[in-house]
């Protein structure tokens, strides 16, 4: 699996890491990342897995099953849809989004509402990419009017936000009967249906954002905002676009999250921060912004995906589960400091 | 709240030794100026909404023990956001704690072995937090929620299936029950340590090199102030401060649960920028103030708790007067975030 994955990961064409016109290389630190650097992480990454998986597979012979490749598939789903949006934010210069809860769960909500009225599918799925979309505007009227720090935003509106959706419903109910709930529990080419979206997703963020000019804009904006808008680049469209294309990620997240979790409470999203910041910071997305190869982020979920099954696989009970993901972070953003600081010398 | 000084700090190395005085001065009267008004409003609120009994002695008995392990938390870690560095595992940190405090004493530990123990664990938490972040550059706000989330899941696997541990500490338990007027003591004793850290940060030359470093990384080191020292002292004493924090938690319930501290770090955080702190940019904000955004904060649940109003009303406020409070705060001169 992880050297599947690996093939895709050396595209020809420059990547995300190279934020485009030599005129942007006013970050030295940031503008030395190159596909070379890429292919580092990403050989890291699915080493990690790769040994992972073997070392799981010769300690029980039976973790190479379908349930196994079922499970992982299936974690990989939401949270990689949202670690595309972080990811952005993050390239984009916006640092962190904190608000991933309230961002997953209003969508949810007001999908599953509108299928228990008997809405047609197509208009839930654009009330629920809307929802998003407005969550992600909401943020971005603070940030860029308030000139404010998106992560002290995204902080309070994620206290506010979340407090609101508890005040509203105690918990929510996706309707069995409706097509949403029976596409969840399906599969498709032997993966679970809720996976393949999310590999659309990743697919064409990590095309398009190095080929596109929206795409190549937004990185330079994260890579040094002052030389962007020299060049003309405007800093709020950028801000707006990409914190309502965040948005409108985590609506699509929200659809599968609605579609694979038929009952759910407003707290059920939080779980999702941590799994999100840190497959991010896996794929060597920078948090101070203007690097990162989104393709990366298939690598990353997949391994702290495959962590918790391995785990079970080796007799650790379910409450051991919280553990390996938190070191992994500790350990994946130590190594981001550390090749950062090297390459600042 | 308090940006001149901010200005001086992040001007360069030169304007370092000069005017620390009027720094410390300047920045405490702003921070404690504008928070203390919003903390007399808080009380103006619930003495007219709430009554005379919002002044009673059983009230300020509630909102004094229920604050207390917020504060004594967010005062230790305020050094860090001084130092221009965030510790998230702050509410995991306390929680773990308190959990293994009640397994050694399920265990047969006596109280004041386990309490070593404890604060051993909270330094080593606290100095694991110092090498991701210190000894190899890792951004300060990702490592600690790893670690966040490493504690938490510690907390599940000593908690067991059961989800807690029930451990009553006979003499740790009098002790956090004891009231000295209305106020329980070691709600005063924090109240103490307030007020030592206030002296601490901005009359000491202990302090002075804590704010240097978060005002200007580089400036500092250029005046010979070790930055990883400075760092490390910060990350060791937040870690200090969950776990007694967490010995207090275990003392007020008598036991833990795997979830006790959920939670704890944003609202700390979040009532420390409301008190003038800032978590992106160090050097800004003084444990007094801090203390004031956490009492108004706490201000607030009390009110909406007697209310009967559904406590998530507070978050509500909170968030929203985070943001208001940054905004007031960028306004006054602040950095903007383009």
């Amino acid at each position: 699996m992880p050297e599947l994955a690996q093939g895709r990961l050396a595209p020809d064409e420059p990547t995300a890491a190279r934020p485009g016109p030599p005129s942007l290389k006013l970050a030295p630190p940031r503008a030395s990342w190159s596909r070379s650097e890429d292919v580092g992480t990403a050989a890291m990454i699915a080493a990690t897995w790769g040994l992972l998986v073997v070392v799981s597979a010769l300690h029980r012979g039976d973790f190479l099953s379908r349930q196994t490749l079922l499970s992982v598939t299936f974690t990989m789903a939401i949270v990689g849809v949202l670690a595309v949006g972080q990811a952005l934010v993050a390239m984009s210069g916006g640092i962190l989004d904190l608000s991933v809860q309230t961002a997953l769960i209003l969508p949810a909500w007001v999908a599953v509402s509108l299928l228990a009225r008997g809405v047609n599918i197509l208009l839930v799925i654009l009330a629920a990419l809307a929802a998003g979309g407005a969550w992600g505007l909401l943020n971005a009227l603070i940030i860029v009017f308030g000139k404010l720090n998106p992560v002290i935003v995204t902080l309070g509106t994620n206290f506010a936000g979340a407090a609101v959706l508890n005040i509203l419903f105690q918990s929510a109910q996706t309707p069995i009967s409706s097509g949403l709930a029976k596409w969840g529990s399906g599969t498709f080419l032997a993966l679970p249906n809720i996976f393949w979206p999310m590999v659309a997703i990743v697919a064409l963020a990590g095309y398009f954002v190095p080929r596109s000019r929206a795409g190549r804009h937004m990185v330079a904006v994260g890579g040094n905002p002052q030389a962007a808008r020299t060049r003309g680049i405007s800093l709020r469209k950028t801000r707006f676009s990409v914190f309502v294309a965040s948005g409108i990620l985590s609506g699509c997240a929200a659809l599968l999250f609605a579609a694979s979790n038929l009952n759910f409470v407003p707290n059920d999203g939080s779980t999702f921060l941590l799994p999100t910041l840190a497959s991010v910071i896996v794929a060597g997305i920078a948090l101070s912004g203007g690097v990162g190869n989104l393709w990366m982020i298939l690598l990353s979920v997949g391994l702290l995906s495959t962590v918790p099954t391995s785990f079970a696989f080796f007799g650790f009970s379910d409450t051991w589960q919280m553990v390996p993901p938190g070191v992994i972070l500790v350990i994946a953003v130590s190594i981001d400091g550390y090749r950062r600081a090297r390459s600042r010398r | 709240m308090n940006h001149p000084t901010v200005g001086v700090v992040a001007a360069g190395a030169d304007e370092q030794s000069n005017g620390a005085w009027g720094k410390a001065r300047a920045s405490l009267s702003g921070a404690v100026g504008s928070i203390g008004i919003t903390l007399v409003a808080v009380l103006i609120v619930g003495g007219l909404w709430v009554g005379g009994s919002f002044f009673s002695r059983s009230n300020l008995s509630i909102i004094g023990s229920n604050v207390t392990v917020p504060l004594l938390v967010g005062t230790l870690s305020g050094f860090a956001l001084l130092a221009g560095v965030v510790d998230l595992s702050i509410g995991s940190n306390a929680g773990f704690c308190a959990a293994v405090f009640a397994y050694l004493g399920l265990h047969g530990w006596g109280g004041w072995q386990a309490a070593g123990v404890v604060v051993v664990l909270s330094l080593v938490v606290g100095a694991v937090n110092a090498i991701a972040v210190v000894g190899f550059g890792a951004n300060s706000i990702a490592a600690t929620l790893g670690m966040l989330t490493v504690l938490r899941g510690l907390s599940y696997v000593i908690c067991g299936t059961g989800g807690g541990l029930e451990k009553l500490i006979p003499g740790l338990y009098s002790f956090t029950n004891r009231q000295l007027g209305p106020f329980p003591d070691i709600f005063l004793l924090t109240i103490l340590v307030v007020v030592l850290a206030t002296v601490l940060a901005m009359r000491g030359r202990v302090g002075w090199h804590i704010r240097a470093v978060g005002g200007d990384e580089r400036a500092a080191l250029r005046a010979g102030i070790s930055v990883v020292r400075a760092r490390w002292g910060v990350f060791l004493l937040s870690g200090l401060g969950a776990g007694l924090g967490g010995i207090l938690y275990e003392g007020q319930l008598g036991g833990a649960t795997n979830l006790l501290g959920t939670g704890l770090e944003f609202q700390v955080y979040a009532a420390l920028m409301i008190g003038g702190y800032s978590i992106l940019r160090g050097g800004v904000g003084n444990p007094a103030g801090g203390a004031m955004g956490l009492l108004v904060v706490a201000g607030v649940t009390d009110i909406i708790d007697v209310k009967a109003i559904n406590t998530y009303y507070t978050d509500v406020i909170v968030g929203v007067l985070l943001v208001l409070v940054v905004l007031l705060d960028r306004l006054r001169g602040g950095d903007a975030y383009e």
